[in-house]
């Protein structure tokens, strides 16, 4: 199976890299957008800005738009869930639009949240399967679905609760990063990728 | 509530990729790399561990040392940091911070501040706490955040080392005066400590390094005795 990570050029890849590797499994980084489009699972990761990567995603966005309607599985972290939505209010530019919504500042005190926070409320299987009740954040902003039931799990940040991972079909967006949540996040990787590789 | 290991000079600690991994394995939430004193060269050495570490360690890693330019911060970012704190490059010229947090975003921009108590207050050092600045120690917290960092690593001199507890009234003060998270480093003797600075120092993470280098208690004794405490552990 060849899972693609798209590289928007903003670094550390690594730890993903790492964690999406599995047997039977040719894992690539690929710059090109419309490259990317061709595999057999998409990972868009989660570093940078939202314009930046949108703007990176400008070539490839209809392809990436139909591989994705056509069935390709997709996972995306952080800033990559982000960019399943249509648009953002941290930068101009369009997302994929798979999700229709905005993405929105966090409304609390402390901006970046940076930490671990609970994941309550999961809904689909993968959660519990992976064991996964906590998971580490690095974002200022959050996705703002206008069909709150494409959310399958909650985080809250203060005062401020936002969809920890939203999901349709084969394409799920998580907003904390699952690399970097020891086991259980690495677990929630290997649950999805199984899963969809089925 | 996180807590991170830290990781000073390098050399003398084995090999810090197995560690990091055990750590990870034994609970911590987060690792950090820290070389005070890096050359040129040992920065080389530093990052080499830092990609080494990156592919096997599936927490978030820090790190600093030696960090100059926002180029040394993107190079440690290439290499698998998550983070990369700054001081004394900081306190020489502020926009660095501005300059990293426009470029690779403020959550991955830490000012590393070293603070020693000077009157009813603390002064700012750098160069691993060798070199006073004329900065107070608080409003230095303050600017740096307005300028683009997006946590405060806050280690108290007066207790570094001295395994007699952390500065928890530096602590408190650091996190009243800013709205970004503020790691505590500096003085851990024991489980207690970590849970006192974590509850009324009311840091939002607490480093440890010496004492679980030294196996005067393990990574998973302060979990625990931080549950035992009511306060909130990842895992439970």
């Amino acid at each position: 199976m060849r899972i693609t990570v798209f590289d928007y050029g903003a670094g550390n890849l690594h730890s993903l890299v790492k964690a999406l590797a599995g047997a039977g499994r040719d894992i690539r980084v690929e710059p090109d957008p419309a490259a990317a489009a061709r595999t057999d699972l998409l990972v868009l990761p989660g570093v940078g800005s939202f314009a930046s990567a949108a703007a990176r995603l400008v070539p490839g966005r209809d392809a990436m738009r139909r591989a994705l309607a056509d069935g390709v599985p997709c996972l995306g972290i952080c800033l990559g869930m982000q960019l399943m939505f249509d648009a953002s209010d941290e930068g101009p530019g369009a997302g994929l639009g798979i999700f229709p919504g905005r993405v929105r500042r966090l409304r609390a005190r402390r901006v970046p949240q940076i930490g671990w926070n609970d994941v309550t409320d999961a809904t689909d299987p993968l959660f519990a399967r992976a064991a996964l009740r906590q998971a580490y954040y690095a974002n200022s902003f959050v996705c703002a679905p206008d069909d709150p039931r494409a959310v399958i799990a909650w985080s809250a940040h203060e005062t401020d609760r936002f969809p920890a991972a939203v999901r349709a079909g084969r394409v799920l967006g998580v907003q904390f990063h699952p690399e970097k949540s020891s086991e259980p996040g690495v677990c929630l990787i290997h649950e999805f990728v199984r899963e969809e590789a089925a | 509530m996180v807590k991170g290991v830290r990781f000073r000079e390098l050399r003398d600690i084995g090999d810090p990729v197995a560690l990091a991994q055990a750590y990870e394995r034994a609970g911590a939430d987060e690792i950090v790399f820290l070389d005070i004193s890096a050359s040129i060269e040992e920065r080389r050495t530093l990052l080499d561990v830092v990609r080494r570490t990156a592919e096997a360690l599936f927490i978030p890693l820090t790190v600093g040392g030696g960090v100059r330019t926002a180029d040394d911060i993107a190079a440690a970012l290439r290499a698998g940091a998550d983070k990369v704190s700054m001081n004394s490059a900081a306190v020489a010229d502020v926009n660095l911070l501005t300059e990293a947090a426009d470029r690779f975003g403020a959550q991955c921009v830490v000012a590393s501040i070293d603070a020693r108590r000077e009157g009813d207050g603390w002064r700012a050092y750098t160069h691993g706490g060798s070199r006073a600045t004329p900065l107070d120690a608080l409003e230095w917290a303050e600017c740096c955040t307005a300028r683009g960092a997006g946590e405060i690593l806050l280690t108290s001199i007066d207790r570094d080392g001295s395994r007699e507890g952390y500065d928890l009234g530096l602590t408190r003060a650091v996190v009243e005066r800013v709205s970004v998270p503020v790691v505590a480093s500096g003085g851990a003797g024991g489980v207690a400590d970590v849970v006192d600075v974590l509850r009324d120092g009311k840091a939002d993470a607490a480093l440890v390094a010496g004492i679980v280098h030294d196996g005067v208690c393990t990574v998973a004794e302060i979990k625990t005795g931080m549950a035992n405490a009511g306060l909130r552990v990842r895992g439970t």
